[in-house]
């Protein structure tokens, strides 16, 4: 089921709050009505993972009971192991089927599987619980809590990767305390905001170059048109923003805050600046659970410490590529974004001070560049994007293209969803609050007229 | 980076402020569905309470509707766009019946079907039917309909899926346009939906383009009789009286694009034309005819636009074919 769709916004969501109304008065219900609920947002047109899901959940929740009971690692490691061994399988293995044919010189069979939705996202979610609970941070918990964690609706798909310390707790609050009526302001200001960034603006770039993508699939885009294949990086930070924020506003409706994704990456003076903005709870993920411990173990004597910094620094953005498909462009765009860094850790702590606004550009001209090989697929298709670079941009046609200016410029100078969000909801103003109606209605409106995009990031 | 948090406990503030927003979304949703449904903004005959006559509409896969509820017309000619050179007002000349135009631009045989379906609920009773089997009618395998191209919502049984589609920007475009006829500022398109491609291919030009799409050969001997969507026709044909008469075309093309007897092709083309033939076999008044052969004038770059899209001169012909058959029906002679 899809935020931006009909059946979701027109009858599951209203049917959930009804629901959930109904049983807030009743401590005991409440976590058990969303695990409900979120099993069937899970479900809805995804019946077969559905078990795996369940399955998931409860082999994680048992061995983490075992291991409270035993203190046996082994327990965790396995379960750990476990759950990306079938990440693996269901996203890498005809990845790794396909090279390995190539290596060997014949073709390996196919696995005839679907990527189940989510499956990163439960994934990492079981991870930081089991490697916190190893460490003595993290308690266990009985198992609706569990399984609302991993399945809570709003999140389950594309995240955002909240930590268990940061919503285990809001679980099972009373949502219709005294002021439940500003959380539900906000968070349907919050669904509005992601529902305008989705339709608004991603899709209406995604409609522009999705066919200069497709004709770089049969060779060099040679008519300018190339130059609209850079924005694509516009496109998906309004397509996931938009996302984030929309789940965001879910959450709040069901009486959980979930931190936010996104802080305005496009403003950043650096490339180290722009991941502490970009896909933000993913970050912290890979810095705390893979960055850290390979820059904290002991692997290189200490004089070599700077080396392995950098190697777990360029690693850990390569498995940042590798996490968003099982692809060499991703691992290329990965690697090239763990160079930036490297490179701009270099720079800070060598070369001279660059003035903001010089950073502000080689960082965007970066993103946007290492953009195209993110979303082309192929190598020889990023390469005939880069060729068709070679020949001036058709401004006469972009004029009728007014996206293709608007976007980048709200990319550019808008803040954050979440601190517009702030700066209208500081105090009640009823008039205002009619015309964030009067927005949704125009959405929904919008939404009507042509088929539904997926959100990129239920592909990662 | 938090989410922003409450500084002060304004509840019933907060409360207006909720009120305010679902209101507005609430009332406007149902001002919007209302208005909606007074105008019909489709005239598809679901709603509406204004009487507005028809719509203005180019574009065949929603103006359509309009047209085949029409009850000035008892007769249709269905198909895509190899069908639109056939002049409605011609054919009901020559038949004395009434014709409309139902072409689709770039229609498939399931969308033609739907069209069929709406046309068949609206009419009690139905006059003759003309019907356009281009090569797509010949797939052995039933392809699954692409989201959103064609709009089912429009042609269906359900009210209430066409009135979930009419909370959308081309329906309120749809909906004022119908109001402005309403009060004379602006005219219907015609009724019976003749439009010439000539107006844009213009007479003497020859685009080597739109190459006709056929099916796939058939992966096996048993399956090269397996035409799911001349088996559907079927179904529907066979339901009307038999008084009805129907008539079959395969459209001509340029010659060049003419499968050769004996080949594989060739084969697959003979089969097709047989399935189609058993849908009118000993159905009175009613005819098969394939007009997809080599002869001098397919081979006449004059009577085509395209390798798919003739001219009136050939049109005329065909007009004279389905009028005959209508009169002897496998008896009738064919002149081209």
């Amino acid at each position: 089921m899809l935020f931006n769709d009909y059946p979701f916004l027109l009858v599951f969501l209203p049917a959930a709050i009804l629901i959930y109304r109904l049983a807030d008065p009743h401590p005991r219900l409440r976590i058990w009505t969303l695990v409900l609920l979120s099993l069937a947002f899970y479900g809805y047109g995804n019946p077969p993972f559905v078990p795996l899901l369940v399955l998931s959940i409860l082999i994680n929740w048992l061995a983490a009971l075992a291991y409270v009971r035993t203190k046996a690692t082994i327990v965790i490691t396995t379960a750990i192991v476990a759950n990306l061994a079938v990440l693996a399988l269901f996203k890498y293995a005809n990845f790794l089927a396909y090279n390995v044919g190539l290596v060997l010189g014949r073709p390996m069979p196919v696995l005839d599987i679907a990527l189940p939705l989510g499956i990163s996202f439960f994934t990492f979610h079981h991870i930081m619980y089991l490697v916190d609970l190893r460490k003595g941070k993290a308690p266990t918990y009985s198992l609706d809590r569990y399984a609302l964690y991993i399945a809570f609706f709003p999140q389950a798909l594309a995240g955002p990767l909240a930590r268990w310390s940061q919503v285990m707790q809001q679980f099972g609050r009373q949502v219709y305390a005294p002021g439940w009526q500003r959380e539900f302001c906000l968070g349907i200001s919050f669904i509005a905001m992601g529902l305008f960034e989705k339709l608004f603006l991603a899709d209406r770039i995604g409609q522009i170059i999705n066919p200069v993508y497709a004709q770089a699939q049969l060779g060099p885009v040679t008519n300018g048109d190339a130059w609209l294949a850079l924005s694509f990086n516009f496109q998906i930070l309004f397509d996931f923003a938009g996302y984030s924020d929309i789940a965001i506003g879910l959450g709040l409706l069901f009486g959980v805050r979930l931190p936010v994704n996104f802080n305005a990456p496009f403003r950043s003076t650096s490339i180290q600046d722009f991941w502490q903005r970009w896909h933000i709870t993913l970050m912290l993920f890979l810095r705390d659970y893979v960055f850290n411990p390979l820059v904290n173990t002991r692997i290189l004597p200490r004089r070599f410490f700077p080396v392995q910094y950098f190697f777990a620094m360029m690693l850990t953005m390569a498995l940042c590529g590798l996490w968003h498909g099982a692809s060499w462009t991703f691992v290329l765009w990965g690697i090239l974004h763990g160079c930036a860094l490297v490179l701009c850790s270099l720079w800070r702590r060598y070369g001279p001070r660059l003035p903001s606004l010089l950073g502000w550009v080689l960082t965007v001209i970066f993103v946007l560049v290492t953009g195209v090989i993110f979303r082309a697929g192929t190598l020889d298709v990023a390469w005939h994007i880069f060729q068709g670079l070679a020949i001036p941009p058709n401004l006469e046609r972009w004029r009728h293209l007014l996206p293709i200016f608007i976007v980048p410029l709200m990319a550019f100078l808008l803040p954050a969803s979440q601190d517009i969000i702030e700066l209208l909801t500081r105090r009640p103003r009823p008039w205002l609050a009619a015309l964030v109606g009067i927005g949704l209605l125009a959405l929904l409106v919008d939404l009507g007229e042509r088929n539904v995009y997926e959100f990129a990031y239920f592909n990662f | 980076m938090s989410l922003p948090t409450s500084t002060s406990d304004l509840a019933p503030e907060w409360g207006r402020c909720l009120a305010a927003c679902l209101g507005a979304l609430g009332i406007g949703a149902l001002l919007l569905l209302a208005f909606m449904i007074v105008v019909d903004p489709y005239d598809s005959g679901k709603f509406g309470l204004l009487g507005i006559d028809g719509v203005d509409d180019r574009d065949t896969h929603t103006a359509t509707a309009s047209r085949a509820r029409d009850a000035r017309f008892d007769s249709a000619v269905i198909g895509n766009s190899t069908a639109q050179m056939l002049d409605p007002a011609e054919l009901s000349r020559a038949t004395g019946l009434r014709f409309v135009q139902l072409y689709l631009t770039g229609g498939s045989p399931r969308e033609q079907l739907a069209v069929l379906d709406f046309f068949m609920r609206n009419h009690q009773r139905v006059g003759a039917l003309v019907f356009i089997t281009d090569p797509w009618w010949c797939a052995h395998d039933r392809a699954e309909p692409a989201p959103g191209r064609f709009p089912y919502w429009l042609y269906g049984k359900s009210s209430l899926a066409y009135a979930a589609r009419l909370i959308s920007w081309p329906a309120i475009e749809h909906a004022s346009q119908r109001i402005s006829i309403g009060f004379g500022l602006r005219k219907r398109t015609d009724p019976d939906g003749f439009f010439s491609y000539e107006d844009i291919w213009l007479p003497g030009t020859f685009r080597e383009t739109n190459r006709p799409r056929d099916p796939a050969l058939a992966v096996t001997a048993a399956g090269r009789d397996i035409f799911p969507e001349v088996s559907q026709l079927d179904d529907v044909i066979k339901k009307l009286p038999a008084s009805v008469p129907v008539v079959l075309l395969v459209p001509p093309t340029f010659y060049t694009t003419v499968a050769i007897p004996g080949t594989a092709e060739g084969v697959e083309r003979e089969a097709c034309d047989a399935a189609l033939r058993r849908v009118v076999a000993g159905r009175p008044h009613s005819n098969f005819i394939n007009y997809r052969i080599d002869n001098a004038l397919t081979r006449d770059p004059a009577n085509f636009a395209d390798f798919i899209h003739y001219r009136p001169s050939i049109a005329a012909r065909m007009v004279e074919g389905i009028a005959a058959s209508f009169q002897l029906g496998q008896a009738a002679r064919i002149d081209f």
